[in-house]
């Protein structure tokens, strides 16, 4: 088994206004159901959340401080998973299942590097 | 996606706490501020939806809700500079914000809150379809949509409704509080109208998915039974509706087939229906019979009595239940009471004086239970093709996926 990130980028205007309170259960609903498939798959292995904002350290010795790293609503990074899968497309088709495709959130699917270890 | 095990644990608490959320809030911050409040119980979904999402449900959800209003709330206050801005009632120099908020958030001033929101809704300054319009989003947690659904009427009228209560809230200065006795009795009943159309839109929902919605249900009833344990509005009408209720609500369960299928009156299993909640519903209709004390609930859960009384659809006293819609249409004429007391019409008197009411019915011509009556009453005379007709004008105008099942059925049963 391999490892994947899934990092998932905010649609639209990077807002999600899901309108009345019962709209909103629902979404959640979907997101945990979610969850729930991957864990008993044992595919999931953790995911959070991150809040909008933050800050983009650069420069020769990290003395340039700029807000970022996206400031396009809809590139904005909402949170990540880690997953398991056998592979790429495995892991692609696990994004199916993501619920915010119709808000025009996008998923960026990276595989976690293994580092090679040295036989004792 | 199947449902799951974790969303079933937050199954409807948005719902049942954003209404608490605003009523809680909106005693805490003012009247005048009820956006505020608005927006608090919004951000605080919001924060919960996506926390939540990534499996991080923790074990007091509805605790974790209010922690984070409360907090909010807190800010808010702060950058208000409270003393400016606050309630006059919360105004005490040496409390701190966080003393306030957590005063306002007990349990039993939470239920307070509710109750006192009810009613600043239905403030006489706030026109009467404002305010229940009004009352069923902030308290009911209606959607404009589903408000639209209940009083068969467009969204955008309901959003002009919503800004015009806004608007008074603001210009008049309204207050959130239960009014001294003599003015309970008109504002009771603007609060008794918005219970009844939250339950109905629980018992016949407009949602496409679900035909009914229980948490509407029991929110209706749940605050209608706190009506009746309040002396101020403990009146015989409130006794009424809850009898009504009650006895709509003995019959949620044999409504709906194994397969999810509409299961109409005629049809239903009546040793499914609810005894307790019968034996209820009689109770409060007796707490409900005072000399000169009279009202649609009476008639209504009179009619509603019937029915739960009979032992079979045959065997019904359609005589007495065609009398009482005779009656509730000489009072309140609209076209929903002039279409069941034509259904009612049809096993009490006959078809075809069924089928001439029916027809004199104006302003239901985009009620598909209109097509749908007209339908049964077409095929109690055998006139498939106009029954047929009826039944596809019916399928048209509903988006319940229950309901087009059941009349898809039906326009089947014609052809054959």
């Amino acid at each position: 088994m391999e490892q994947f990130m899934l990092i998932f980028h905010l649609g639209g205007t990077g807002e999600t206004n899901h309108g009345s309170p019962e709209a909103m259960q629902a979404h959640m609903g979907k997101w945990m159901a979610w969850v729930e498939k991957l864990q008993k798959s044992g595919q999931y292995v953790s995911g959070e959340p991150l809040l909008p904002g933050g800050k983009l350290v650069a420069g020769p010795n990290g003395s340039i401080v700029t807000d970022g790293p996206y400031t396009e609503g809809k590139e904005v990074v909402g949170g990540f998973f880690i997953i398991k899968a056998r592979d790429i497309n495995e892991a692609i088709q696990i994004t199916k299942d993501y619920p915010d495709f119709k808000f025009g959130g996008t998923v960026q699917v990276r595989q976690v590097m293994k580092i090679e270890q040295m036989a004792v | 996606m199947e449902n799951p095990n974790t969303a079933k644990l937050v199954d409807h608490l948005f719902r049942h706490e954003a209404g608490k959320m605003v009523s809680v809030l909106t005693k805490l911050l003012g009247f005048k501020n009820l956006d505020v409040a608005d927006d608090i119980m919004q951000d605080t979904l919001l924060k919960a939806m996506t926390v939540w999402s990534y499996g991080n449900l923790p074990d007091n959800p509805a605790g974790w809700l209010y922690q984070v209003a409360k907090n909010k709330a807190i800010d808010f206050l702060r950058r208000e500079q409270l003393s400016a801005r606050v309630h006059s009632e919360y105004l005490h120099a040496e409390v701190t914000p966080e003393v306030i908020v957590a005063n306002v958030f007990l349990e039993t001033e939470i239920e307070d809150s509710v109750l006192r929101m009810m009613f600043a809704c239905c403030h006489p300054a706030i026109p009467v379809e404002s305010q229940i319009a009004l009352a069923l989003k902030t308290i009911g947690g209606m959607t404009s949509g589903e408000i639209a659904h209940a009083f068969l009427t467009s969204e955008e009228t309901i959003a002009k409704r919503l800004y015009r209560a806004k608007e008074k809230i603001r210009t008049e200065k309204i207050q959130l509080d239960v009014p001294v006795s003599g003015a309970v009795l008109p504002r009771l009943e603007s609060v008794l109208h918005v219970l009844y159309l939250l339950f109905n839109e629980g018992y016949n929902s407009s949602h496409p998915d679900t035909l009914i919605r229980h948490d509407l249900c029991a929110e209706a009833m749940r605050l209608c039974h706190l009506l009746t344990r309040h002396t101020l509005t403990n009146k015989p009408s409130t006794n009424a509706l809850m009898a009504l209720m009650c006895f709509q609500a003995s019959r949620l369960d044999s409504r709906v087939g194994p397969s999810g299928n509409m299961i109409t009156l005629k049809y239903q299993d009546r040793s499914t229906w609810n005894r307790q909640l019968i034996e209820k519903g009689f109770h409060y209709l007796d707490g409900a019979a005072e000399a000169n004390a009279f009202s649609v609930y009476h008639l209504e859960a009179g009619i509603a009595s019937v029915h739960a009384g009979a032992h079979s659809f045959e065997n019904t006293d359609w005589k007495a239940i065609y009398h009482l819609y005779e009656i509730l249409y000489s009072i309140n004429p609209t076209p929903v009471v002039a279409l069941n007391k034509a259904i009612a019409s049809s096993y009490a008197v006959n078809a075809v004086s069924a089928l001439a009411e029916l027809e004199r019915i104006k302003g239901l011509e985009k009620n598909h239970l209109y097509y749908a009556s007209l339908a049964e009453v077409c095929l109690g005379l055998g006139r498939k093709t106009d029954a047929k007709k009826y039944l596809e004008s019916a399928l048209e105008l509903t988006d319940s996926k229950t309901e087009k099942q059941f009349l898809k059925e039906k326009i089947e049963s014609c052809e054959s």
